[in-house]
């Protein structure tokens, strides 16, 4: 295994990283400022490539304006799913939530499934730099690899930026912190909660238009969202920054996994840290960032 | 027994009268050799069903992991099988296998609460399920194991009359124990648990041992519901134990109403029966319209988001 390997693997590990990165981002999000457990993030991340691709493919548009417009198609339907269902199961019961979620998700994914151009083949997002590589040092590098990790980091500091410098950003985490003396300070709780399930429903779209070009698109690839818990709880399932990181942290580890030990183990790895760290750190590695984001 | 208040929750005159009408539709429509092998298929999932009741229901555990100890119940019972072991003997077996690896996915509850024991449930299903498929000289992996038909002694059940017959008698008894479990003083300690730990605890209830004790009376039944449903399906491979089973234990428990038992049996009902349902609908439809399964997966998905809407208590639920 020589330095070159690694420096390619590793980077190919932070690129998955940052798509499980971006999903635990969007499922923290909506869980520290509604309190709901989203088990539908990897439908929504599905419902976003498809639509995407259903934009540029049949639709005709250009690539830019269908990312843009099916983004933003997810982030309305986030907000309406919120308005019309979700707004009706706030508080603590995480059962009631978690089935709800993972009923709409199976709603989504079984629509999908049941249009037979979108189930029957596996689709590619063609793009212009897809196949294209970078050599640097004696290191050959995926140009897709380096463009999901070049726009995770716009990304994550557009949302720094909407955070710290905005009044919604601020709003929502008031909302977060204590939604009770938000709503004492003229905040909208509830305008909050739907801005909250629309940030997280376009992420997730964001995430899978990235890991598009890494994978085909078809109705299970939500199923990555299943390694963005390990992520989040690694984190300390609260903080922002502690779920981006703890997602390229499994990203990094799962693919070095891959590298050096036996089979199979690559996909229990980030459970199995999982576990560990619930047990050993209840906290979250990113305890001292909580509050945050 | 009713698991909210106490208070004996009998399922009404008009809801038996309804089973049994529709008992007596599925014999007329689907012949009565389908109609057995159903019901078989309905008392197995309602015993996997009373063991979710257990652990959700009574004591107010999220548990994302019941369809890895069923896969545990299923694997051992199918391995024990195929070496020609009697049921008498494997069955007590399978169980065990399932209560094990209940007291095992517990074990973090005592030092975690709420969503992240959830999560951790969720990670030792993920990691049994990829056991199932790893260790390929017991379970030959992907593949699956072929399972032959239930034998108790000389006696083998191969048709459905026996089948379902066994089934019932098997889900009659798994019923008699969570009842008494439910009205004696564990049970009571249970519901204290899922209405309020610290109040539990300082009531003198020692909340691990109650959290352990549902756990591993609720993998004891859903070992017994995967070994028996191992035979009825006569082939088991791991991606059939995968989170989406426990997401559809779960949701059993869940359209049924959890906090009863007679949840497992409406949500049982259900379950069976609704894929049945979209299946004979899709096949009315013109070919290539639209994918059974995914219709059948939407559906599924719409009905618990209807019922979490309009009757959070479920079916069997008073509200």
């Amino acid at each position: 295994m020589t330095t070159v390997t690694l420096i390619q693997v590793f980077a190919s590990g932070v690129a998955t990283g940052c798509v499980y990165g971006l999903v635990a981002l969007s499922f923290v999000l909506i869980y520290k400022a509604t309190g709901a457990v989203s088990f539908m993030q990897g439908e929504l991340l599905m419902l976003g490539a498809f639509v995407v691709l259903a934009l540029h493919e049949a639709a005709g548009l250009p690539l830019g304006a269908a990312v843009t417009l099916g983004v933003a198609a997810l982030a309305a339907c986030g907000a309406l799913l919120e308005r019309t269902v979700l707004r009706r199961t706030l508080g603590p019961a995480h059962l009631t939530a978690l089935l709800l979620t993972f009923g709409l998700g199976m709603v989504m994914r079984g629509t999908v499934g049941a249009v037979p151009a979108a189930s029957h083949a596996m689709h590619r997002l063609p793009l212009p730099f897809a196949g294209a590589s970078v050599r640097l040092g004696g290191a050959t590098l995926a140009a897709e690899h380096l463009v999901v990790i070049a726009a995770t980091a716009l990304l994550a500091g557009a949302l720094t930026l909407f955070f710290r410098r905005t009044r919604a950003g601020l709003a929502l985490r008031a909302c977060s912190e204590n939604a009770g003396v938000a709503a004492l300070m003229g905040v909208s709780v509830a305008g909050m909660h739907t801005l909250a399930w629309a940030l997280g429903a376009g992420l997730a779209a964001v995430a899978g238009v990235l890991l598009a070009p890494v994978t085909f698109i078809h109705p299970n690839m939500g199923l990555v969202a299943l390694k963005a818990f390990p992520a989040a709880v690694l984190g300390g399932m609260t903080s922002l920054p502690g779920a981006l990181a703890g997602g390229v942290f499994i990203g990094v580890v799962e693919a070095l996994a891959g590298l050096a030990l036996p089979e199979g183990m690559k996909d229990v790895v980030p459970y199995l840290l999982m576990l560990a760290v619930l047990l050993l750190f209840p906290g979250g590695f990113a305890a001292g960032l909580r509050g945050r984001p | 027994m009713d698991g909210a208040h106490g208070s004996p929750s009998r399922p009404g005159f008009a809801a038996w009268a309804v089973i049994m009408a529709l008992a007596a539709l599925a014999v007329w429509v689907l012949g009565v050799d389908y109609a057995l092998a159903q019901a078989a298929f309905v008392a197995t999932w309602a015993i996997a069903g009373l063991g979710v009741v257990l652990v959700v229901g009574q004591c107010g555990q999220v548990s994302l992991g019941q369809g890895a100890l069923l896969g545990l119940g299923a694997y051992a019972q199918a391995v024990f099988a195929l070496r020609g072991v009697p049921a008498q003997l494997s069955l007590p077996l399978a169980i065990a296998l399932g209560a094990g690896g209940g007291w095992l996915a517990s074990l973090p509850a005592r030092r975690l609460g709420g969503l992240y024991f959830a999560m951790s449930t969720l990670a030792f299903a993920l990691v049994v399920e990829e056991a199932l498929v790893r260790w390929e000289s017991l379970t030959r992996g992907a593949a699956g194991l072929a399972v032959p038909p239930l034998a108790l002694g000389g006696w083998v059940a191969e048709t459905p009359l026996a089948q379902a017959l066994v089934a019932c008698v098997a889900l009659a008894l798994a019923w008699l124990a969570c009842r008494r479990w439910a009205a004696s003083r564990l049970g009571r300690a249970w519901r204290a648990v899922r209405e309020d730990e610290i109040a539990a605890a300082a009531a003198g209830i020692d909340v691990a041992r109650a959290k352990t004790l549902a756990f591993v009376l609720g993998g004891g039944l859903s070992g017994l519901g995967g070994a028996l449903y191992a035979h009825w399906i006569g082939f088991v491979s791991p991606e059939q134990f995968g989170l989406m089973l426990s997401f559809e234990l779960l949701m059993l428990a869940f359209i049924g109403g959890a906090r009863h038992l007679s949840g497992a049996l409406w949500g049982a009902l259900v379950v069976v029966a609704l894929p049945q349902g979209v299946s004979l609908a899709v096949e009315r439809l013109p070919p290539g319209l639209a994918g059974a399964a995914g219709i059948e997966m939407a559906l599924f998905g719409a009905v618990l988001v209807i019922l979490v809407l309009l009757r959070p208590g479920g079916l069997a639920g008073s509200r």
